[in-house]
């Protein structure tokens, strides 16, 4: 099975709930959504994936997008702050 | 004549003179502003005057019929020149005929102070030594300066202007000037002076003038409003409308400074609007003490040139963000949560991404976040109002690089900024269905929030209640107010457990935030009988 090098950026409460603000990860998932769902259990996060945002390389992008070794991905949600 | 206009030639007050005359008329009064070789040490070697002229005439225009009006004069007109001027030469002639000499002298003050005062038209100075820098012509009323007072028409006074007077440049809104003719600080009118800004080349007279004419809504004069609010009020935004509904809380001072202890209680957009009228006089500036709704909001979008939303709450967000697509304006977003901020900007482009392109289904309130409050320090919601009034000026002086649709990301703890680009959504429907123009919000008109006496009233209402706090938030719970029925909210969300949709649940969590916002989101998935304990266990007894 292949595995990629990635890293990881975390923000607002997820980063609180993974007590980091990035890792580097060598992972078997190959979409950006298997890769949350793996984090999510790592790390107990308790936010759905519905609720939050993916950019994969600085970029926005679908759950679905395709993951390669050296990809920088953020995990954001939104907030409200003000 | 024209009763202003502005002139490329050399000024000829002898045809503008035979123009105003009148056999009805005893006497006529004039002054002539000519420039002078020296301003403030400086040798000074030409000037040269430029106008926002479309406004600046209309503006011109009302001062001379005010004061035809308010002195009875029989005719008045000004004319002000533009381009290069040399030492010496005219810069402004004012004209009055009237039946007696008094109103003359009067009416032809009033018309040059007012002209002076309210505008548009700036000079830059070209200084003997090479240097030249942009002067607003206003600067006789700055505080601390002495008066020289009771000029009479025409007089040769000591600056480059020679239209040039002090203290009593305003004396008929102070009819009682100090005595001995100084004027005190709270007498001294005072004229806004932009050179600092506008000796900026992609600024200018121009940009000075775009601001001058520009107006903007703000909503929220909270953390990120009070920053957007005093930078551009201090920058000249001619008209500020400021939206807020809250009242000034002692725990608001740490992150919003434009406020005093001696605020608190009071509602915040009419004391922020008091703060920006001391800040700079001469803008026009509107206190709605109203929180944004579907209601107040559209025309009010529809009325400025651009929205800067400072709200804390994801349904203004939407709210506003639906009304500026609606209505074709330009956006600033920003919000916080800790030592993060997110920035975004909207521009009414056909290639540009709206909020709801990134976040399709708007985000509610209590659901991402902690229920408790987060913290923040303040210089955080500071950085990032700062940062919307930044892009807000970049857009009403139309400067900048092209624009890429982006979320930034800062994380000042870090000290790190991520440009997120964030692409326009083929199938948005961002304002276009009128649903969509009024979201949603909490429901205004259904019950889902309901009040129990007691805990035990609640258990006895024949609803399932549903606890759905963390498991460690039960800790201390005390015996009585324990609910059997406990699902955290993070597996109702994810769907990790199925509710019934027949049944009635009373949902119920620590402040009734997170509740509120489950029982509206429970409603959204089709139990219609979702409803929320108001205030939650902080709030009731067993």
């Amino acid at each position: 099975m292949s595995s990629r090098d990635i890293e990881i950026n975390y923000f607002a409460i997820l980063r609180e709930q993974a007590g980091r603000a990035t890792e580097r990860r060598v992972t078997a998932a190959t979409t950006a959504g298997d890769l949350y769902e793996e984090v999510r259990v790592a790390h107990s996060l308790t936010l759905p994936r519905t609720l939050l945002k993916v950019a994969v390389n600085d970029e926005f992008c679908e759950w679905s997008q395709t993951l390669q070794s050296g990809d920088r991905v953020v995990f954001i949600p939104p907030v409200a702050g003000g | 004549m024209q009763p202003f206009a502005f002139s490329t030639a050399p000024l000829e007050p002898e045809r503008y003179r035979q123009s105003l005359s009148d056999p009805t008329a005893g006497g006529y009064a004039s002054f002539e502003g000519w420039v002078r070789n020296h301003n403030e040490g400086r040798s000074v070697r030409h000037l040269e005057y430029e106008a926002f002229e479309s406004l600046a005439v209309k503006e011109g225009a009302r001062i001379v019929q005010e004061a035809i009006a308010r002195y009875g004069v029989l005719s008045a007109a000004c004319v002000h020149r533009v381009g290069d001027l040399a030492i010496g030469e005219m810069a402004v002639w004012v004209g009055v005929s009237s039946r007696h000499r008094a109103e003359a002298f009067a009416a032809c003050r009033y018309i040059i102070d007012e002209v002076k005062h309210r505008v548009p038209i700036w000079k830059k100075e070209h200084y003997v030594d090479g240097d030249s820098g942009w002067v607003n012509c206003e600067r006789c009323a700055q505080p601390g300066e002495a008066s020289n007072a009771h000029g009479s028409a025409a007089e040769h006074d000591a600056d480059p202007l020679h239209h040039h007077d002090h203290a009593t440049h305003d004396h008929h809104h102070h009819p009682h000037p100090a005595p001995g003719g100084h004027a005190v600080a709270t007498q001294t009118p005072y004229t806004a002076d932009y050179s600092r800004q506008m000796a900026l080349p992609q600024v200018g007279p121009e940009g000075q003038a775009r601001l001058q004419s520009a107006s903007v809504l703000v909503i929220g004069a909270g953390g990120l409003g009070v920053p957007v609010l005093q930078y551009l009020a201090a920058a000249g935004v001619g008209t500020l409308t400021i939206m807020d509904g809250d009242r000034i809380e002692a725990s608001n001072l740490h992150r919003q400074p434009l406020y005093g202890a001696a605020d608190v209680g009071q509602p915040k957009a009419l004391v922020a609007a008091a703060r920006l009228v001391a800040l700079n006089p001469g803008l026009r500036i509107e206190a709605v003490a109203e929180h944004a709704t579907r209601h107040n909001l559209q025309a009010r979008i529809a009325a400025c040139d651009l929205v800067v939303e400072c709200t804390d709450n994801f349904a203004a967000k939407f709210l506003v963000n639906d009304a500026a697509v609606h209505n074709g304006r330009a956006a600033v977003f920003a919000s916080v949560h800790q030592y993060e901020g997110q920035l975004q900007v909207y521009r009414p482009r056909a290639d540009w991404p709206c909020l709801r392109c990134l976040w399709p289904q708007a985000p509610q309130d209590g659901l991402v976040g902690n229920c408790a409050q987060a913290g923040v320090l303040g210089p955080v919601p500071a950085v990032l109002g700062a940062m919307q009034a930044m892009e807000a000026l970049k857009l009403l002086l139309g400067i900048g690089p092209d624009a890429v649709p982006a979320v930034h990301v800062l994380d000042l703890m870090q000290l790190q900024w991520r440009v997120l680009r964030a692409q326009r959504r083929a199938d948005c429907h961002h304002a276009e269905k009128s649903d969509q123009v009024n979201p949603p919000t909490m429901a205004e008109e259904d019950v889902m929030e309901l009040d129990f006496a007691t805990l035990g009233a609640a258990r006895e209402s024949g609803m399932m209640l549903i606890d759905i706090r963390e498991g460690w938030e039960r800790d201390e719970d005390e015996p009585g107010m324990r609910i059997d029925v406990h699902v955290p909210l993070s597996q109702l969300l994810d769907g990790r457990v199925g509710l019934p949709p027949a049944e009635r649940y009373l949902i119920v969590c620590a402040h009734g935030v997170r509740s509120l916002a489950l029982a509206e989101y429970l409603r959204r998935q089709g139990i219609r009988s979702a409803y929320s304990l108001r205030g939650g266990l902080a709030n009731i007894t067993a």
